[in-house]
Parts: structure tokens; C-alpha cells; sequence
């Protein structure tokens, strides 16, 4: 049952749509408006309807603030496509996705942005997953809370890197100078493989990998059992024994992670 | 367990106390809870701390516990009606943060403090929706945190500028403190600000409120605005009380037999210009109230857990 045929009310959801509201007034017009809006009931949606516009646009900078968390993490992607598309963001299905479905805006934004930034885009979602190591919901061996391995076009993360020099010390007060989105645009073709690695103390540091360590970390975001990572292991090239060995050195490393 | 108004009386009497966050006294000027209560001992009997557990304890809210001064836990990052809130992490986090503060009691708004998940730029203040339905999943959360903690949690109610639902803000928080066998914090600044977006009297709604559940009051300084015609206040912790914040302070003064503390709430001012506050909320208040409490040693209460 979808919740615009449910009849109870639930206060949770009100308030993630009331959240989305104040976030986007695209949003705020639908709910007032007649078409129909799937994620909330009818009676979530008349207690919303009943409130005073006016109310709602009492802090000018909440969507502007929010907007800079996001440059914050997303810098490079935010000058190649311009602030302008970082703040259409708010007014998404998956920024709504990320308040109804208790997620992260940040890691939200990834999966607006696509590949619309390339490889660099991927390296700072990659980013911005491994400042926030999610707990496994299921049990095996899985990669680390704190490593994301990644696939991008060939050179990649030297133009991220070149991008991000390009900003500067103080990348947010380029990107609110910046009179439009950079021309110059990341590789397309060929691959590199890179491993992410976040560490406690808030650092990140990205490197180059093997292809087939990358692959096999790759197999290993979901955690899952020993003998599914051995295949893998062996399909990239290695000896039964020696993937066996690997799996280990990889524990050793914190690369991999026995998940219970 | 016997009931809340029960272990009510064994609830320290705090007194007037002045609030901080992390990283409140980094503006220029502000106030210092240490220089406060050397000037005046009367109108820093205890530090209301608000923990982000994400920021930690600052400096001054770790030298004030280390003294072994009275505190109150308020916390800034829990949704008390989200279940997946209390995750082991965030509990382990501030399990020890209380263990730390020692603090008399938890308090904190009972709203909406971040959207998502628990992130960077997903926190917020809204206040609950105020309907019915609303009241089970908050009273539970509330039972937990005291499960967890062994200390009294004590709702607050929430500024706002939109209050979506149809019950009162006291009304709601009286259904509340009943289901979750609790006692409540009123800030009265809030109040005031619920009151006039409602376009009611800053005393309405006081008549059947539970008063004897009434442990503690906030007074803060708010910043009035207008958006296209509707007046609205902001809660701007400033030195500007409010004429309303100041009717309902009086007049839960008046009726609240149980109070333990007074928080004025203006931890980014100078202290020179925060004074005249204080003045003005002691002489509202019963010469013991301020006089015992600045003398007593510090009286956490014994956790449970």
C-alpha cells in the first residue's frame, strides 16, 4: 500500500516532507498544489497544506548552508559543473530519496551527479564514502569500513588533483567567484584503478592499484563468504593457495575486514 | 519505578545556571561560565552543556565538570522518535560523555535535531509534529535514553517559526511527559514564540498543564522579524528578553512547585551586558531558590546503569 492510500498518520513522515519544504519550494508548490504526491498520505498532506507560507521562508540561508556542505566535499565536480547544478540538487528526488529514506545528502549527491563529472566526480564520492564507513548488514569478509576501490578514465586522479590545486586554499571562495562551470573536462577513455582510503583521524589518501586488486576489493564491497573471495581471487589470476594467502595479507592490511 | 513526580523530590535543586555548546566562547566577548560564577556565584550554580556528540566537550564544559560543579546533560543530536537513532555508537559516545559531565539529568528539545541519517549539514531544530500520533514514538524514546542512561530525561519544548498539527505546544508536551513518566524542561523564549505564531496570549493553554512536572525553565533573549507581514522571533540566545519570555517566566515560576533549575540561556554575549538578565530572572524567583543552590555542593544524580 502506497502511503497516499494509507488512513493513519505518521508524524515522521510529515516531517520529512516538511523538511523537503523548507529545502525546495518546487516541493513546498506540489504539496500545495493538486497533483498527486506519492510519499505521503492525504492527511499528512492537508496538516502540511494548512501551514502559512510565510512560516517556511523565515531562514534565507538553510539551503545555501546546505549547499556548501556539499561543495565542501565536492569541490572539483562542483567547478566542472558549476553551482548552479550543485544547488538544483535541493530540489531532486535524490535529495527527497536521502530525507525520506533516512540517508546521507552527501552520498546522495553521487548518485545525482552520476557520471556527469567523470572519474572525478567518482573519486570524490568515493570521498565521501569513506568519511562515513557504514556498518555492514551482513556478515563475512568484506572491504574495510574506511576503503573504497574504484575504476576511473585514465588520468583521472591527476586532473582531480590539478583541479583541486586550481581552487586553491580556500576552494569555496573560488567556486563562489567562478562565472561559470570549467570547460576543460575530465578524461573519458581508458581505465586507472585506485584505492581510497579514509583513516580516523578525518585524513584520506588515494593511490594507484593493481587492476586486480581493485577487482577483487571490488568484489568485496558487499561482505559475503571466504570461499565467494577466493573465486574471485582465482578468476583475477590467482593460485588457490596463493589467493588464500592474499585474502590474508589484505586482513593484515585493514583492506579487508571479517564482518560478524 | 515508582512514578516520575515520585523520584522527582530526589532531583537535585540546581538553581540559576547559564547554558554552553562547543566552541561557544570562541566568538570575541563571549561569555565565560568560569568568570560568571567567580563574579557571581548565585547565577552559575550549574552548566547546562549541549553535546553534539559528533563535536565532543569543549574546554569550558571539561574544566567546569573536573571541578566537580553541577551540570545538566542537553543534547543537540537525537531524534527521540527515531529508533535508529540510538545506535550503539551514538549510546557508547554519550555514555561517556555522561560519565564525564556527571550531570544531574538529561534534557533536550524534543524535535527534529538532524534529517537522514545522523550527518554533516543534516542538523536542524524543528519542532514535533504536534498531533497524537506523535506522542507514543517520543515517550518511548525517552524511557530508552533514561533505560540506558539512569538518569531523568526531560523534554523540552522546540522553537519554531511552522508548527504543523493542531494540539497546542502544551497540550503535546503534557501528553508527552505523561507516556514517557516524565518531568519536562519549559523554554519559556519557545513558548512565547509558539504563542504568537498562533497569534494567542503568551499565557494560553496554562490552565490543566501539569505544572508539578515542570523541572526546569530556559529564558533566552529572541530576535523579532518579519517575512512579507508575519511577524516571527528568532531564538538568537541574544541579551533582548522578550516582554511574553518574561510574563511566562513569571507566571511558571509561580506554579511550577517542583522546579530545580533556571537556565538563562545567552552563552554568546559578553558578560557585562548578560548580567541585567540574570538580575532580572533572580528577583523573579524565591530568595532560596538561588541562595541554596550557590552553596550546595555538586549532586549528580546516581546513574542506574
Amino acid at each position: 500500500m502506497s502511503p497516499t492510500d494509507r488512513q493513519t498518520l505518521d508524524p515522521q513522515r510529515v516531517q520529512q516532507a516538511l523538511v523537503c519544504m523548507l529545502f525546495d519550494p518546487s516541493y513546498e508548490a506540489r504539496i500545495r498544489g493538486e497533483e498527486a504526491v506519492a510519499e505521503i498520505a492525504a492527511a499528512e498532506r492537508e496538516l502540511l497544506r494548512k501551514l502559512d507560507p510565510r512560516a517556511l521562508r523565515t531562514d534565507p540561508m538553510r539551503r545555501p548552508r546546505a549547499v556548501q556542505a556539499i561543495l565542501e566535499e565536492y569541490p572539483v565536480s562542483a567547478a566542472l559543473l558549476g553551482v548552479p547544478t550543485v544547488d538544483a540538487y535541493f530540489a531532486s528526488t535524490h535529495f527527497r530519496e536521502a530525507v525520506f529514506k533516512r540517508g546521507s545528502m552527501a552520498l546522495a549527491f553521487a548518485d545525482y551527479l552520476g557520471d556527469r563529472a567523470r572519474g572525478v566526480g567518482r573519486i570524490e564520492a568515493a570521498m565521501a564514502r569513506v568519511r562515513r564507513p557504514r556498518d555492514a548488514v551482513r556478515s563475512g569478509i568484506g572491504c574495510g569500513p574506511r576503503v573504497a576501490p574504484l575504476i576511473v578514465p585514465r588520468g583521472s586522479l591527476a586532473w582531480y588533483q590539478e583541479g583541486r590545486a586550481r581552487l586553491g586554499a580556500d576552494p569555496l571562495q573560488a567556486l563562489a567567484e567562478q562565472s561559470r562551470p570549467w570547460r576543460r573536462r575530465p578524461p573519458r577513455g581508458g581505465a586507472e584503478h585506485l584505492l581510497v582510503e579514509g583513516g580516523e583521524d578525518g585524513s584520506i589518501a588515494i593511490g594507484g592499484a593493481s587492476e586486480a586488486l581493485v577487482r577483487l576489493l571490488l568484489a568485496a564491497v558487499d561482505p559475503g563468504p571466504k570461499s565467494a573471495l577466493i573465486d574471485a581471487a582465482c578468476r583475477l589470476g590467482a593460485e588457490p593457495a596463493e589467493a588464500e594467502e592474499l585474502l590474508g595479507d589484505l586482513l593484515g592490511d585493514s583492506l579487508l575486514m571479517i564482518y560478524r | 519505578m515508582p512514578d516520575f513526580l515520585d523520584r522527582a523530590h530526589d532531583l537535585p535543586k540546581l538553581g540559576l545556571g547559564i547554558s554552553t555548546e562547543y566552541g561557544a566562547r570562541r566568538r570575541d566577548g563571549a561569555l565565560d561560565p568560569a568568570a560568571l560564577r567567580r563574579r557571581e556565584p548565585s547565577y552559575a550554580g550549574f552548566l547546562e552543556v549541549g553535546v553534539e556528540l559528533a563535536k565532543g566537550l569543549d574546554d569550558d564544559a571539561l574544566a567546569w565538570a573536573a571541578a566537580g560543579l553541577p551540570t545538566t546533560y542537553h543534547f543537540l543530536d537525537i531524534n527521540l522518535d527515531e529508533p535508529e537513532d540510538f545506535d550503539d555508537a551514538w549510546l557508547a559516545q554519550m555514555g561517556e560523555a555522561v560519565a564525564t559531565l556527571r550531570p544531574a539529568w538529561l534534557c533536550g528539545d524534543a524535535g527534529l535535531w538532524h534529517f537522514g541519517a545522523r550527518d554533516r549539514g543534516h542538523m536542524l531544530l524543528l519542532p514535533p509534529v504536534l498531533v497524537d500520533e506523535s506522542v507514543a514514538p517520543m515517550a518511548e524514546g525517552i524511557r530508552r535514553l533514561r533505560d540506558y542512561t539512569g538518569l531523568e530525561v526531560l523534554p523540552e519544548n522546540p522553537p519554531g517559526s511552522a508548527f504543523v498539527g493542531e494540539l497546542h505546544l502544551l497540550e503535546f508536551f503534557a501528553k508527552l511527559a505523561e507516556a514517557g513518566d516524565t518531568g519536562l524542561v519549559l523554554d519559556c523564549a519557545h513558548l512565547a514564540m509558539f504563542q504568537r505564531s498562533r497569534g494567542l496570549p503568551p499565557l494560553t493553554a496554562f490552565d490543566g498543564f501539569p505544572w508539578e512536572r515542570v523541572i526546569e525553565l530556559h529564558i533566552a533573549g529572541g530576535r523579532e522579524g518579519q517575512v512579507d507581514g508575519l511577524g516571527w522571533v528568532e531564538d538568537d540566545h541574544g541579551v533582548d528578553v522578550l516582554e511574553d519570555t518574561w510574563t511566562i517566566t513569571q507566571a511558571a515560576i509561580e506554579r511550577a512547585v517542583n522546579l530545580r533549575a533556571v537556565v538563562v540561556e545567552c552563552e554568546r554575549n559578553p558578560l557585562d551586558a548578560v548580567l541585567p538578565i540574570f538580575a532580572a530572572a533572580r528577583e523573579r524567583l524565591p530568595v532560596a531558590f538561588t541562595s541554596a543552590a550557590a552553596t550546595s555542593p555538586s549532586t549528580p544524580a546516581q546513574a542506574r546503569r
